[in-house]
């Protein structure tokens, strides 16, 4: 096909309580009846089979723009999908979106897809069809060691993991590595550690306080920004209101939302919390028996005068958190990437996770989720330290194939980690992908993969909200190109080809899937008699409600070593956040114009690059607003202009992340800088995930300015009442609060 | 024309103001917006993006002020003199406020901007000549001039199939500005005809309603004292109508942005509630 849509592709729409029919390739039954050639011009008085010209109607699917599977619905009209919006029945979201998933139309309808596979031949991309493009893929693995082929992902979940796990199976291999730049694999090893549960459930409606070290719920942390928003949303509107404390680097969008927003450099967080237990014990009597004596001796070792010396926050103030978490409890201490993001990010993590112990928050607002019942579809969620795994086997030639999808590692991998060049001895690269993004653009095989709107799939949220759930994802609309296809039909060909008996019977994905649903127990269907009816009735819910059986958390407190302050570089002396833009995530959606030119929520710049420096920081460089600057690490170094925030400890300089592509279409290509690139490729020493908030920098200024391009001209109200504020005693006493 | 509007937009404002109420609109559709929860997240915004075919414009158009956003999070730091914003930011969702006595309204030339019987402040595109008054006249400065035409650059095929069909695409020269998504207030109203019944609560929400994550904003029907948002307003003891408010409990939270205008808007906020630690 050559990329322009006629009428009849797209009028062909699924029906059947949104029983999708995009079949890879096959024409569907149509009501319509089309002269050759004529096909343009079709009447809406003979209009499709469930299709009403003019109505749009809410099909049930799942969102795919980041790793939370929120439930979904698109509104289609005549056979296109128009607007997303969350699914009620969905616990994970309760029928919210976020701005990823409302641009995730744009990611589907976007003028770079795509369209058609392609293989490299001497250097250069040539067209070629399925057949041959499988084939070259089947030739190779068939040939290949399957110790030697490896596949690489982001997050992945469902009946889509199942089926890969087969296909390593039937390869020999376990050679899955599972990256994410955004994750928090390091807070889920602690929890694994101190509780026997890696995503235990935060109850934010039980918490009278939540005092979050760097733990950006409202944006990236826990990849659930939705939920969590919601679940703020029950804490603010309890009775008593919570009261949020935040300690970070730079102003995430919950410190920008916090009572008291505290800066502190990165890795000075977890100090601060063993003073806050040491004031706990000795001031406020909690019980300090349930800690190992090294511990004890280690929050003994920190006062609250000793670390006011160290981390710049006053003494009075530790004392002040330490006496709020003692009065409002249960409360919730949490932690996030810039705490994880050290070379003792596990130790500095673990330190801070303790007060929750220390205040008995264990069982009051961390809940075990309980156990899923479907164990094999749960998330394997992705992290950086197979991206570092991935970088070395490949550096050591250990790899002959490998797969790539739902990932871009050329992009987001520091150029320290020399990810390029590891590449090179791969001997054949398949992308499976939507763009030629700067992983894409490497590959010698390359499928063109449907968008999350035209396919079909099972999710599993990581984390799991109050109702577990299996997400149904269903195609919303005929596929705009033909000659994509959907992930799971990938696997499945590649499968077919090596178990041939077993996976041979299976026509496509969605016949897998309807395979696999009619396997499960009786329970989960609204007619057990009906089988088309119970999967009808899931489609239109979007949700399998799952099971769990009830667990509690253990409490295991082993050692912790002591968390260290990193020393500062006098020849680098700031420290480099590469903070998360709530729309570019970690680049994924850089090619979307929507989000290009939705402002960053706290610098309200558009759609650049910009570092983010404190006046007072500035003022020592001679650096103004818009001024043209260096930051250059050790491992790099990228131009980009300055902007003033005083949301930002002075020791820090603050890039966003998702700019900088040199591929990845119109939209995202040449645009900004990627501060991933000149990340020192320092790792956490107990999970191996690449310390991102580890990286010493400095600015020299380049003497040029460039306008900053962003919303609104003044920074304060001016005197006028625009939002107005007012002090929690006095709504204490007109509404209760 | 318009003279003969401007005397009765202002005979029909006065009325309302001096009666206290609005009571010969059909409708009086308004919003309210709790910034203690309004966390400034741009899901409202990117929303509004997709269900109103809003044009993406560029950073140089941007950078002109010419960014077509109707509904904009401004974010303000009230600490100015301190060293760190310890309080966090204040964000303010802002999009047109459908005021009911419209500052917009009697300036247009061609009375291409008017009042609905539904209490909205409507545009007509057709019938823009694009001379700007309005929106110059504009307080809240929320209406939004077309000064290219965007569909090529903004809608590259296929991205076009996007666009929503329930309303047009602005072409150059005229001037565009939030509806209250006004075309899902029409199916609403529609389906409720047709079933005999008045339009509720669950009927319908706007896009930027319906996305928000925590849940701060609440829309409705002002005339049915059933409705959630008239609730709302009665709680926090805003009236529309009075050029002067009158709260029994003059400490309780609820105010409308630029009051002292009296251009009598449609959208209630509540403060921000902060702690201090």
């Amino acid at each position: 096909m050559t990329g322009t849509i006629n009428r009849r592709s797209f009028i062909k729409m699924m029906g059947w309580g949104g029983v999708g029919t995009a079949l890879g390739g096959c024409d569907v039954p149509t009501t319509v009846t089309l002269e050759e050639g004529k096909e343009d011009v079709v009447s809406y008085l003979m209009p499709e089979e469930y299709v009403i010209p003019g109505v749009g109607v809410w099909y049930a699917s799942t969102c795919t723009q980041c790793a939370a599977a929120c439930g979904t619905q698109g509104r289609v009209r005549e056979g296109r999908v128009l607007k997303m919006e969350g699914n009620p029945n969905s616990s994970v979201n309760s029928g919210k979106l976020c701005v990823m998933g409302q641009a995730g139309l744009q990611g589907h309808y976007n003028p770079d897809r795509i369209k058609e596979p392609m293989i490299r031949k001497n250097g250069s991309l040539s067209l070629v069809g399925w057949d041959q493009a499988l084939a070259t893929i089947n030739d190779k693995l068939n040939a290949a060691d399957g110790a030697r082929v490896a596949w690489f992902t982001g997050t992945i979940s469902g009946h889509q993991k199942v089926l890969l796990n087969a296909l390593l199976e039937s390869n020999g291999s376990s050679k899955h590595y599972v990256h994410e730049v955004v994750g928090n694999k390091v807070l889920q090893a602690v929890s694994r550690d101190m509780l026997g549960d890696a995503m235990p459930k935060y109850r934010f409606d039980k918490a009278k306080m939540i005092l979050s070290f760097g733990a950006d719920f409202l944006g990236s942390w826990m990849s659930s920004p939705v939920h969590f928003a919601g679940e703020y949303a029950k804490f603010r509107t309890n009775k008593p209101r919570g009261l949020l404390v935040a300690i970070e680097p730079k102003m995430t969008l919950t410190g920008g939302n916090a009572d008291l927003w505290i800066p502190a450099r990165p890795g000075t967080e977890a100090a601060i919390a063993l003073a806050i237990a040491n004031e706990l014990i000795n001031a406020h009597n909690k019980d300090a028996a349930i800690l190992p004596e090294s511990v004890r001796n280690l929050i003994g070792q920190h006062s609250a005068e000793s670390v006011a010396k160290q981390t710049a926050v006053a003494a009075d103030r530790i004392k002040r958190l330490a006496q709020l978490l003692n009065e409002r409890s249960p409360s919730l201490v949490l932690a996030g990437a810039p705490v994880e993001g050290q070379t003792n990010g596990y130790a500095a993590t673990a330190a801070i996770m303790l007060l929750n112990h220390l205040l008995g928050n264990i069982g009051q607002t961390i809940e075990s989720p309980g156990a899923f019942a479907f164990a094999q579809l749960e998330a394997t969620t992705g992290g950086t330290a197979d991206l570092i795994a991935f970088t070395q086997n490949a550096k050591d030639k250990n790899l002959d194939v490998a797969f790539f999808y739902g990932t871009n590692p050329v992009y987001s991998a520091p150029d320290a980690l020399k990810f390029g060049d590891a590449l090179k001895n791969i001997g054949m690269k398949v992308a499976i992908s939507q763009f030629m993004d700067e992983t894409t653009a490497q590959a010698d095989v390359i499928l063109p993969a449907a968008s999350y709107l035209e396919d079909w799939g099972t999710h599993v949220a990581a984390y799991h909200s109050e109702q577990p759930a299996i997400s149904m994802q269903q195609p919303l609309m005929e596929k705009l190109y033909e000659t994509t296809r959907g992930f799971g039909d990938v696997l499945l060909a590649l499968l077919q080809n090596k178990n041939k008996d077993k996976y041979g019977q299976y026509a496509d994905y969605y016949a897998y899937l309807r395979h696999a649903f009619s396997a499960m127990p009786a329970s989960y269907k609204e007619n057990p008699a009906s089988e088309e009816h119970s999967w009808n009735a899931v489609l239109q819910k979007g949700v399998i409600k799952v099971q769990t059986t009830d667990e509690s958390l253990s409490t295991s407190i082993a050692e912790i070593d002591t968390p260290t302050i990193p020393a500062s570089d006098s020849a680098y002396p700031l420290t480099l956040v590469p903070s998360v833009r709530l729309g570019l995530w970690d680049g994924r959606h850089a090619n979307l114009p929507w989000l290009q030119e939705a402002p960053d929520q706290i610098a309200k710049v558009v759609w650049d690059s910009w570092a983010e420096i404190h006046p007072s920081t500035a003022k020592k460089l001679g650096i103004e607003q818009g001024s043209i600057i260096k930051v250059s690490s050790k491992h790099g170094e990228v131009t980009l202009k300055a902007v003033l925030l005083k949301g930002l400890h002075p020791d820090v300089v603050a890039i966003p992340m998702g700019q900088g592509h040199t591929e990845y279409g119109r939209f995202a290509k040449g645009l900004g800088v990627n501060p991933l690139k000149i990340l020192a490729p320092e790792q956490e020493q107990k999970t191996g995930e690449l310390a991102m908030y580890a990286t010493n920098v400095k600015i020299t200024d380049t003497g040029k300015k460039d306008t900053v391009v962003k919303i609104g001209s003044t920074d304060t109200q001016m005197g006028r009442k625009l939002v107005g504020t007012v002090p929690v005693e006095q709504v204490r006493r007109t509404e209760g609060a | 024309m318009s003279l003969e509007n401007v005397l009765n937009n202002w005979s029909k404002y006065r009325r309302g103001a001096e009666e206290g109420g609005h009571h010969d609109y059909e409708h009086k559709w308004a919003m309210m917006i709790n910034l203690d929860l309004c966390i400034g997240c741009n899901a409202c915004s990117t929303a509004c993006y997709a269900e109103n075919n809003l044009a993406v414009v560029g950073k140089d158009r941007f950078e002109k002020g010419q960014a077509m956003h109707w509904l904009r999070i401004e974010r303000y730091w009230d600490q100015a003199e301190q060293e760190f914003p310890e309080q966090g930011a204040s964000f303010l969702p802002m999009m047109c406020q459908q005021c009911n006595s419209a500052t917009c309204e009697p300036v247009c030339p061609v009375a291409a901007t008017y009042h609905t019987p539904d209490g909205l402040n409507a545009q007509v595109y057709n019938r823009c000549i694009g001379s700007r008054y309005c929106s110059n006249n504009c307080p809240f400065r929320v209406r939004y001039f077309n000064f290219y035409s965007y569909y090529e650059s903004s809608w590259p095929e296929p991205l076009n199939m996007q666009l929503n069909p329930d309303l047009t695409v602005r072409d150059k020269g005229v001037m565009e500005k939030c509806t209250f998504c006004v075309q899902r207030i029409r199916v609403a109203k529609d389906k409720a005809k047709m079933e005999n019944r008045k339009v509720g609560d669950e009927d319908f929400k706007p896009a930027c309603v319906q996305s928000c994550p925590t849940s701060a904003m609440v829309f409705g029907d002002y005339l049915d004292e059933g409705s959630q948002v008239r609730k709302l307003w009665d709680k926090y003891q805003v009236k529309m109508g009075p050029a002067k408010q009158d709260k029994q409990e003059p400490d309780m939270r609820g105010y409308r942005v630029f009051e002292g205008l009296n251009t009598d808007p449609s959208v209630l906020y509540l403060e921000r509630v902060r702690e201090k630690v």
